[in-house]
């Protein structure tokens, strides 16, 4: 079971180095964090670090050419494009590789 | 092997001055030599007298000697070129487009600079190379950098595998770079630190500090060089006597608490300028040859008013209905930045304005100025007068403890800790000190605030911060989820921004003295400013020599070199310039700031009235 996100151009693949806090990017963080444990294995590719990635994979290069950066995030389960433009939630992803959602992350009490 | 000198002090001491006269002695005696300076607000040429800029250039007259100054404007230019480069007519435009946008952070400058500096010390092209460095605070934070650089990268390495340098395996490379040259700045035998100092004691105290914290890193300083010593024979007049005497104090001091070889070097009668000056400069400092005095001036002059008088109160005083005031010193450190903004900030909370000092210079000491503790909250210095310096560390560790608070509860154990690894790095540093220096602003408590600026180059980055993060929040991806977020920070910096180009609710003043490298670097400074859509309202100009003090033919002299800049102040520069005097004690303590202001109220000319 393997997921790619090939994310947009950013400083840090948490949404934190920039101004202010990115809920979203904090989403996908924690959803990335789930599907390790469940044994799923994650791969993430910044267009700002690891820009050659993005040429070398034909699906990346041939989205990013006709829709430019609004193609990003792509999306990949297990080889193949799901989503383009946006992230999938914690939940799609699990039912795309027909496993079951964890229960929401053990979250800690406020301190 | 090539050995490298690092020259640290407060700017505006004559380092750069130093660094340049030792290059030339290290060139004269044979040695292929070249000075590199990394100080954004640089005046290598200005004291060569030829352009030098973002390469390595040879000096005219001086065979073996090279400079080079590193813009970290064209050392971002390159990095992000070294990045991006490759992918040009490859990718589509916009993509190409959003990457050069995403390296637009103030993390990228940071770190452009840096690996140019560090590239200077991987060569053996040269036998001597000469840093003539960033002020103190800056050097300091520069110099650590590879300390905090590593640590954030092996942390990185057992986690997410992203840090704000790029991803971990591209940039191991790095690491052994930023470690050797760690090695390298630890190591005594191919390393020389040479603090450079005036014979003052706030001088004495910065340069104590910078070594201590120097020394909590590893490294030991060699040199001293004690700078502006007022020769004995010039001081006959009361007033100079007094200055010599307390300059001699601080001179014993010196060498009682600093163990490293101290060097002296004579305040002259007019400026040293070009290769023949710093010849002689370096024959003064390396052989203790002191240079002939230049023939003597005619009679004092008088002192010419200034034909544009500024009308402080409309630019000190808060106006009615606009909120808080912020007045911004800024200028390079030395000319006495700290003194003219603790002088303001007690000057209106005199005339019953609630006024907040803060000062984001990392070699800071206004606690020192005003006799009593000044920490990371506003301290009460007397009735309506409080003080507060932004420390960056504490900043930091405050702005990162907010943002886990805020999500401790909703995300998962695992997640704080990557986002704690990802909030380790030397720009969100940044970003704290930034956040915390403007909120005072935004706080409302105060009718005026007063800052205390860092020097110049570093200024002028904090400010432009605003304009990278507006920019920054521009290009966060857009959903439902993070539209308020993006939103509430997008509106904050621009209200931001508006605030600074306000003339009426911000204020910029330029601090300098009267002599060509200050005023040719507050015209950049201007120049910057108003690139920045920022009008500056006000120059102070400091250490105007009193026309009473000016008896002998030594300082004679040097009172005709500074009314000669002061005609060129009044008649280039747009804002009105303000004549501060030079005191005859250092400014220490609420009763000799209180008799200072006297500087501030035009109907009494306080030079005049010192014996």
């Amino acid at each position: 079971m393997k997921i790619e996100i090939y994310d947009p151009a950013m400083c840090c693949s948490s949404g934190l180095c920039g101004p202010a806090i990115d809920p979203l990017l904090v989403r996908v963080n924690d959803a990335v964090l789930a599907l390790k444990r469940q044994g799923v294995e994650v791969e993430r590719y910044n267009l700002a670090q690891q820009t050659k990635l993005f040429m070398e994979n034909k699906a990346v290069a041939d989205l990013l050419h006709t829709n430019g950066k609004k193609a990003l995030p792509v999306t990949f389960v297990n080889g193949a494009v799901f989503r383009t433009g946006a992230y999938p939630s914690y939940e799609e992803l699990c039912a795309a590789l027909g496993i079951t959602p964890q229960a929401s992350p053990a979250v800690l009490p406020s301190a | 092997m090539t050995h490298y000198i690092f020259f640290s002090g407060k700017g505006g001491v004559g380092k750069t001055t130093m660094a340049a006269a030792t290059a030339i002695h290290h060139a004269h005696s044979g040695k292929k030599t070249l000075i590199v300076t990394t100080d954004p607000a640089s005046n290598l040429a200005d004291v060569f007298e030829q352009a030098i800029g973002h390469r390595i250039a040879a000096i005219r007259g001086v065979p073996n000697l090279h400079a080079m100054e590193i813009d970290p404007d064209a050392a971002t230019k390159e990095y992000k070129e070294r990045l991006i480069g490759p992918y040009r007519g490859v990718m589509p435009e916009d993509v190409i487009a959003s990457l050069e946008e995403n390296l637009s952070g103030p993390c990228t400058t940071e770190m452009a600079s840096f690996d140019r500096f560090i590239d200077f010390m991987e060569g053996d092209e040269h036998d001597v190379i000469v840093f003539d460095t960033a002020p103190t605070g800056h050097t300091i934070r520069l110099l650590e950098l590879p300390v905090d650089w590593s640590r954030h990268i092996e942390q990185s390495a057992k986690g997410s595998g992203q840090t704000c340098l790029g991803p971990v395996q591209t940039i191991q490379d790095s690491k052994e770079k930023y470690d050797r040259a760690t090695a390298l700045l630890r190591d005594p035998d191919r390393t020389t630190f040479v603090f450079v100092m005036r014979p003052e004691a706030l001088s004495l105290y910065e340069t104590m500090r910078a070594r201590k914290e120097l020394e909590t890193i590893g490294i030991r300083s060699g040199l001293t060089v004690i700078n502006g010593i007022l020769p004995q024979e010039a001081c006959d007049v009361r007033f100079f006597w007094r200055k010599f005497e307390a300059q001699q104090r601080v001179i014993a001091d010196t060498e009682t608490t600093i163990g490293t070889p101290i060097r002296r070097m004579f305040l002259r009668d007019g400026e040293v300028k070009g290769t023949t000056g710093l010849a002689s400069v370096a024959a003064e400092l390396y052989d203790g040859v002191r240079a002939a005095p230049t023939p003597a001036a005619p009679a004092c002059e008088p002192e010419q008013a200034a034909p544009t008088a500024p009308d402080l109160e409309s630019l000190l005083f808060p106006v009615p209905g606009k909120g808080t005031r912020a007045l911004f010193f800024t200028g390079k450190g030395g000319v006495g930045k700290t003194t003219v903004s603790c002088v303001v900030a007690v000057h209106l909370a005199d005339r019953g304005y609630k006024t907040l000092i803060v000062t984001t210079d990392p070699a800071a000491h206004l606690g020192e100025v005003f006799g009593v503790p000044v920490g990371s909250e506003p301290a009460r210095i007397a009735e309506n007068l409080s003080a507060v310096m932004i420390d960056q560390q504490q900043a930091f560790a405050q702005y990162k403890e907010r943002v886990l608070s805020e999500s401790r509860g909703t995300c998962s154990a695992e997640m704080l800790a990557a986002m704690e690894e990802e909030l380790n790095s030397p720009c969100t540093e940044e970003m704290a000190a930034f956040d915390k220096f403007i909120r005072f602003i935004e706080g409302h408590e105060y009718d005026v605030v007063v800052f205390d600026t860092a020097p110049t180059g570093h200024t002028l980055r904090l400010l432009d911060l605003p304009f990278d993060y507006a920019r920054q929040v521009e290009m966060m991806v857009s959903s439902d989820e993070n539209a308020a977020v993006k939103q509430e920070t997008g509106n904050r910096f621009r209200e931001i921004i508006a605030l600074l180009r306000d003339p009426e609710r911000a204020v910029f003043s330029l601090v300098l003295y009267p002599e060509s490298t200050p005023i040719m670097e507050s015209w950049r400074a201007l120049l910057d400013l108003k690139h920045a859509g920022i009008e500056t309202q006000l120059i102070v100009a400091n250490l105007v020599l009193p026309e009473s003090a000016c008896s002998n033919s030594f300082f004679r002299n040097r009172r005709r070199m500074q009314l000669k800049y002061l005609k060129e102040l009044d008649e280039k520069f747009a804002p009105p310039v303000l004549r501060f005097p030079l005191m005859a004690e250092e400014i220490r303590g609420l009763d000799l700031l209180r008799k200072a202001t006297a500087a501030l109220r035009p109907e009494r000319i306080p030079s005049e009235k010192r014996s």
